[in-house]
């Protein structure tokens, strides 16, 4: 069984008529690192928060490391299995202490003092932020901020953290900080689910799954996905620009900048003689 | 504007006061509070205020910050002040123009009123929200309360919740600034009309803040339980609080500074 694996998951709010999320059947494996898209209301934020556990499935079946989220007894041990990080940044720090947020997760699973101290230096390591240790939290940029809530996670020692649009509301320089932290944590293992609507971002994970009305659309690598420009475009969704200039032109796909360029030089020289 | 509030933030230091166990300094502050609602004599006043000089001094705040702080307040201060001065009664008349007469009592309360009132907030700023991050306040909290667990209060809940209240203080400050700026800039008008119409101008900067709250209590409750929060059951500390001698004796003292104004209360020097 997969790390994460989902049978058939439903999920209905209450008074709603069409569930939010639809019949889904996924499996993420351990270490591997997902991009979620889709447009808004596709059921994404949903879907994320069913993947950790914090909702349970209205029908279906989500299995994390093998514990069925459905199951109370299981809940404490999927949560410290599998963290998330939201939007907005000031709405998960709870202390206005650097330090004393990150400890927050630990200390809540009675982790032993010294062992807390070293999980929270760690993480603030991780993600780069240990000099921050005793600033007050809300003075921080929303980069750094966002950097905190990861530490947060990440001191709970997960196997998997679930990104909502983390870098939404973020500037470029931050949205690079977190994403540049989402592949760190990804090269140590840890297994990445992102939520975006960023394609340059979606384009750096492994996997991209596509939703539409509560149902997986796509599922397949950036390249595999970014070529269906058509279908995107008819689900309302964008391509990275270089992928769509080189579509407009006829040429072959590229997900990224240099590649576009060696495409397009290949393609000139080839007119040129 | 909203910005000079500075109300329950936290300042990290590594002063004395820093490093007091919160406890003590819950307690102490108690104490203090009702020593400055008990000073009469001048005396006793001045004790009082050379008491919160003191721990502005060893707090080792800045006294940019402290003199920040009491901005909001000059409102309320000069208030009070000039109440006392024109309408209290006495004997001794100082000046007498026309209807308006001040006595030296006048003086004397305008005075004490202020001083009362800025050791007030000086003291609590300086004792307990400064120098006490809110974590540690809500850990001082409920060991305070813990005898209360027994009766069924949930000690642990309401100290977080209070942590919680502090920590986004600053917040949602910088959210009404952010709506004010937003209302004006769609014509909306604080600043003129009289009592009742700038009371109902409020109103569209309260809803759109409700709302939001709101929204981010909600948010916060699910990355908290995502945090594997469950009301303080089987939590540890990552710093271990112990009462050290010093904060024994740290607490020794300002009792007995506190014990002495009873006394200055009997001591009455002429002005
Ligand atoms: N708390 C809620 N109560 C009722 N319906 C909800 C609630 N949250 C979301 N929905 C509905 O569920 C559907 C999916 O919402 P969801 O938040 O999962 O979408 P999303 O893909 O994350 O969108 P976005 O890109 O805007 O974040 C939407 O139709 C939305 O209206
Ligand atoms: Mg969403």
């Amino acid at each position: 069984m997969a790390f994460i694996q989902t049978e058939k998951l439903t999920y209905n709010y209450e008074g709603n008529l069409v569930p939010a999320v639809k019949e889904v059947s996924l499996s993420f494996e351990k270490g591997s690192y997902t991009a979620i898209i889709g447009h808004n209301g596709s059921g994404k934020s949903t879907l994320a928060k069913l993947l950790c556990g914090i909702f349970t499935p209205t029908g279906g079946k989500v299995f994390i490391d093998g514990m069925d989220s459905s199951d109370e007894e299981k809940q404490e041990n999927i949560r410290e299995k599998c963290g998330m990080v939201f939007q907005n940044p000031d709405n998960q720090i709870v202390s206005s202490v650097v330090e004393e947020d990150v400890a927050f997760a630990p200390e809540n699973l009675g982790v032993e003092p010294k062992e807390i101290r070293k999980r929270v230096d760690d993480a603030l390591a991780a993600v780069g932020m240990t000099e921050y240790a005793h600033h007050s939290a809300y003075k921080l940029s929303g980069g750094q901020k966002q950097r905190v809530a990861i530490a947060g996670i990440l001191a709970m020692n997960p196997d998997c953290i679930v990104f909502d649009e983390a870098t939404a509301m973020l500037d470029p320089a931050g949205r690079r900080e977190i994403s540049a932290a989402m592949n760190e944590l990804n090269k140590r293992g840890i297994t990445v689910i992102t939520v975006t609507h960023h394609m340059n971002e979606a384009a750096m994970a492994d996997r991209i799954v596509v939703m539409n009305k509560g149902e997986v659309a796509m599922d397949g690598t950036p390249r595999e996905v970014f070529a269906r420009v058509d279908e995107l475009r008819s689900l309302s969704l964008a391509v990275p620009q270089v992928t769509e200039l080189l579509y407009d032109l006829g040429l072959p796909e590229a997900l990224h900048a240099s590649e576009a360029a060696d495409i397009i030089q290949k393609e000139i020289e080839k007119k040129c003689h | 504007m909203l910005k000079d509030i500075t109300l329950g933030q936290f300042f990290p230091g590594r002063s004395l006061l820093h490093r007091t166990d919160a406890r003590i300094k819950i307690i102490l502050l108690a104490v203090f509070l009702v020593f400055v609602l008990c000073a009469k004599s001048a005396a006793a006043f001045t004790f009082v205020a050379v008491c919160t000089a003191v721990l502005v001094i060893i707090s080792a705040i800045p006294l940019k910050t402290i003199i920040k702080s009491l901005k909001p307040l000059m409102f309320v201060l000069i208030f009070t002040a000039v109440i006392n001065l024109f309408f209290a009664n006495g004997e001794d008349i100082l000046l007498q123009w026309k209807f308006i007469k001040i006595y030296r009592e006048g003086i004397e309360n305008a005075i004490k009123m202020v001083v009362r009132l800025t050791c007030l907030v000086t003291g609590t700023s300086v004792l307990l929200t400064y120098t006490t991050s809110p974590l540690d306040l809500t850990d001082g909290i409920e060991r305070l309360l813990t005898p209360l667990k027994h009766i069924g209060v949930p000690v642990h809940d309401f100290a977080m919740m209070m942590s919680i209240a502090l920590r986004f203080i600053p917040t949602l400050i910088e959210e009404t600034d952010k709506i004010i700026s937003a209302q004006k800039a769609r014509g909306a008008d604080f600043e003129s009309g009289n009592l009742f119409s700038r009371a109902k101008a409020l109103i569209p900067i309260l809803v759109p803040l409700f709302v939001s709250a709101y929204r981010r209590a909600f948010e916060l409750a699910e990355a908290m339980e995502c945090r594997c929060y469950r009301s303080g059951v089987g939590k540890t500390r990552m710093k271990v609080i112990k009462t050290r001698p010093a904060d024994y004796i740290f607490l020794g003292i300002s009792v007995v500074c506190c014990v002495g104004i009873f006394f200055l209360n009997q001591v009455v020097i002429p002005f």
